[in-house]
């Protein structure tokens, strides 16, 4: 028997998944918690198995009331219910050691196995969201190997490309190296013709990966 | 303790001279001055006129002297003792400086005098200058109940007939410094009453620009933006006019923009609520409307197919009507702003923009990991980098769009710039409002936070949007 805590504020939507989930013959729902402070307490004094946690709950917030729960009750298993189907959650619910996470709008038998797969041990991320975490897998495309390579730069170009990596305007650098912003552009618009590059912000990640942006 | 004594003196005298007004000040220093003219030049005069008159008196009174000694000597000689008085009391009498005359015999004997009859003569006085042989003359001062009297010995016939005395009065010179003194002190008190008035004229001229301005400011500090300054003059105090001029113009043309802005901002509010009213409204009302109705025909449902496709039906409309809700609260305020901090929501921002426009937008973020920056910074970046992108979406038709976001220790850079059109910064910021107003709320918004924005254009040259926030060495 998979003993479940629901937390979640919305009571509609805590009955229905009572009424979902008692249907199934493995699964016990124990209690259910409106806010994060409820959660902790009965989680505490129920010692469900799973946790089904929402991360938007009145007063704190829920990536906070997950990292409570895993120094509180360690051998429960959080399993993230959310309407957030950002990865920038998903990461940092991981991070924080959910088990799982599932967005709201899962069907019920996705819900289900997801309860099932915590339970027994695994990892379950819904589909929709995994795509976030294989396009960490991929390795990021590789900065091309420039047509040339950076000392083939005169003095001029890199200088300027420098001071436009680190942020200055076009009339600062003018100004700075005594020169119109015109030959600035110039001389900026052909190191990165040089290098292959097209914008500052690959500028930049150029710079840094070869380390030419110490200051 | 002298020092500071000496400080407090000065202390002392800066509070009196710094209380007064200006136009006291500028007659305090042009009457002083003036007085202090009119007496030196007074002391002088006396000075120099004393010395010439007095070597004039004498001069004249050893000539005098002279004169008579050489008219006595053949009466002495003769010793005819009436003329010699009638010679004596002839030169006394046309010749009021003299106190008087005398002569003595070479024996030392009184032969004539001017002092009247009977025992008169003055004691001592015969003694008083006594003639050594061989000198032309003698000068003594003496110093009398009457003042000072010089006592001129004169040798009559080379001495060998006696010596004529002369006493020569100082009346004359006295008289006539005091004469110039006089004139002098009168002409000190006129000029110092011309100057005072002359200085009068000055002060007036310079103090009242100076209370037109006072009387100014205290009506621009009322918000009475129409007050202008008066020049009276192309002088320092008319350049202050033209800047107080020039300074009340700009304020009135900012307090003219803020409330146009604010109309603006409260417009903007307003529409903003209008559309998530309708959107409410009509699209989540009607959705969760249909629902219901949905449910409720789903009762009266017997056949299991019918029932599976209304369902299916129900569910969709359920998914539409959340993400549509989604949508609406994401574009209201990014929930993960607040949870996760801005690199996450421009992430997320930047996501749907390049789904929803096509354009390729790049994010580098350099410095940012693991740090949280003052929320308030966070939005205020947020919706620059929004309104940016946005505009670029909407005027500058371009491909490529790069973001850049570079913390160092106390600064916050964030460079959005793309490779389209462009447009001219100028003429933009001056044409009509419409067109400025995403400009210049990203701008303000770059204000709230102490940042400055600076944007760089031109037609055919893309854009780059500057944004630069000092962070407190958090």
């Amino acid at each position: 028997m998979i003993r479940v805590l629901i937390a979640d504020d919305h009571a509609v939507f805590r009955a229905g998944l009572r009424l979902l989930l008692s249907a199934q013959p493995d699964i016990a729902v124990v209690g259910e918690a409106g806010d994060g402070w409820q959660t902790l307490k009965q989680a505490e004094a129920l010692q469900p198995d799973v946790i089904l946690l929402d991360l938007t709950m009145p007063g704190m917030p829920g990536l906070q009331t997950l990292a409570l729960l895993r120094q509180q009750v360690p051998q429960a298993r959080v399993l993230i219910l959310t309407m957030h189907e950002d990865e920038a959650y998903l990461r940092q619910a991981l991070a924080e050691g959910a088990a799982g996470y599932i967005i709201k709008r899962a069907t019920d038998e996705e819900l289900v196995a997801a309860i099932r797969a915590v339970a027994r041990g695994e990892i379950y991320i819904h589909p929709a969201m995994t795509r976030a975490l294989l396009e960490d897998l991929i390795p990021a495309p590789k900065i091309p190997e420039t047509p040339e390579p950076w000392e083939n730069l005169s003095e001029r170009e890199q200088q300027v490309l420098r001071l436009v990596a680190v942020g200055h305007t076009n009339q600062e650098i003018a100004d700075r190296l005594g020169l119109s912003v015109k030959t600035v552009e110039t001389y900026r618009a052909r190191g990165m013709e040089k290098l292959g590059l097209r914008t500052r912000a690959q500028l930049v990640r150029y710079m840094i990966q070869k380390g030419l942006l110490k200051e | 303790m002298d020092r500071k004594v000496f400080r407090k003196a000065i202390e002392r005298f800066w509070e009196i001279a710094g209380g007064v007004s200006v136009r006291t000040k500028i007659l305090g220093i042009v009457l002083g001055g003036t007085i202090l003219f009119g007496l030196t030049t007074v002391l002088q005069v006396r000075y120099a006129l004393h010395q010439v008159l007095v070597a004039r008196t004498q001069d004249w009174g050893i000539a005098m002297a002279s004169d008579l000694a050489a008219r006595s000597t053949d009466l002495v000689l003769i010793n005819d003792l009436l003329g010699l008085y009638r010679l004596l009391q002839d030169a006394i009498a046309h010749n009021p400086e003299l106190r008087y005359l005398f002569v003595v015999s070479s024996q030392g004997e009184v032969l004539a005098h001017t002092f009247g009859t009977g025992p008169e003569f003055p004691a001592g006085l015969l003694e008083a200058n006594p003639l050594p042989s061989g000198a032309p003359y003698r000068l003594q001062p003496l110093r009398t109940p009457e003042g000072i009297i010089w006592d001129i010995a004169v040798p009559i016939f080379r001495g060998r007939a006696g010596v004529l005395r002369l006493g020569l009065r100082d009346t004359a010179v006295r008289a006539a410094m005091n004469t110039v003194t006089v004139r002098l002190l009168l002409t000190t008190i006129v000029v110092s009453a011309l100057s005072l008035g002359i200085a009068l004229i000055l002060t007036h001229l310079i103090v009242r620009p100076i209370r037109g301005l006072v009387a100014m400011t205290e009506r621009v500090a009322r918000r009475d933006f129409t007050a202008r300054a008066t020049i009276w003059a192309n002088d320092e105090i008319g350049a202050l006019a033209h800047a107080f001029n020039t300074m009340v113009e700009e304020l009135a043309q900012q307090e003219q923009m803020r409330a146009f802005y604010l109309q603006r901002i409260i417009e903007a509010q307003e529409e903003e609520r209008r559309r998530i009213a309708r959107e409410l409204h009509d699209e989540t009302g009607q959705a969760l409307a249909s629902l219901r109705v949905g449910l409720r025909n789903l009762e009266q449902t017997m056949d299991p197919d019918t029932l599976r496709s209304r369902l299916e039906d129900l569910y969709q409309l359920v998914d539409q009507t959340l993400n549509r809700v989604r949508r609406l609260a994401f574009e209201l305020r990014p929930s993960v702003l607040d949870d996760l901090g801005l690199v996450a929501a421009l992430e997320r921002y930047i996501r749907d923009y390049r789904e929803r426009f096509g354009i390729e937008v790049e994010m580098q973020v350099v410095g940012l990991d693991e740090r949280r920056i003052p929320p308030t910074i966070e939005t205020a970046v947020y919706r620059i980098v929004q309104e940016a992108l946005t505009n670029a979406a909407k005027h500058a038709k371009c491909q490529r769009i790069s973001v850049l976001l570079q913390a160092s220790l106390r600064m916050l850079s964030v460079i959005v710039e793309d490779d389209g059109c462009g447009f001219d910064v100028e003429q933009t910021l001056r044409a009509g409002r419409e067109s400025r107003l995403g400009l210049y709320g990203m701008r303000e918004r770059a204000q709230l936070v102490g940042g400055t924005l600076t944007i760089e254009s031109a037609p055919g040259q893309g854009t780059t949007i500057y944004l630069r926030v000092p962070l407190e060495g958090a």
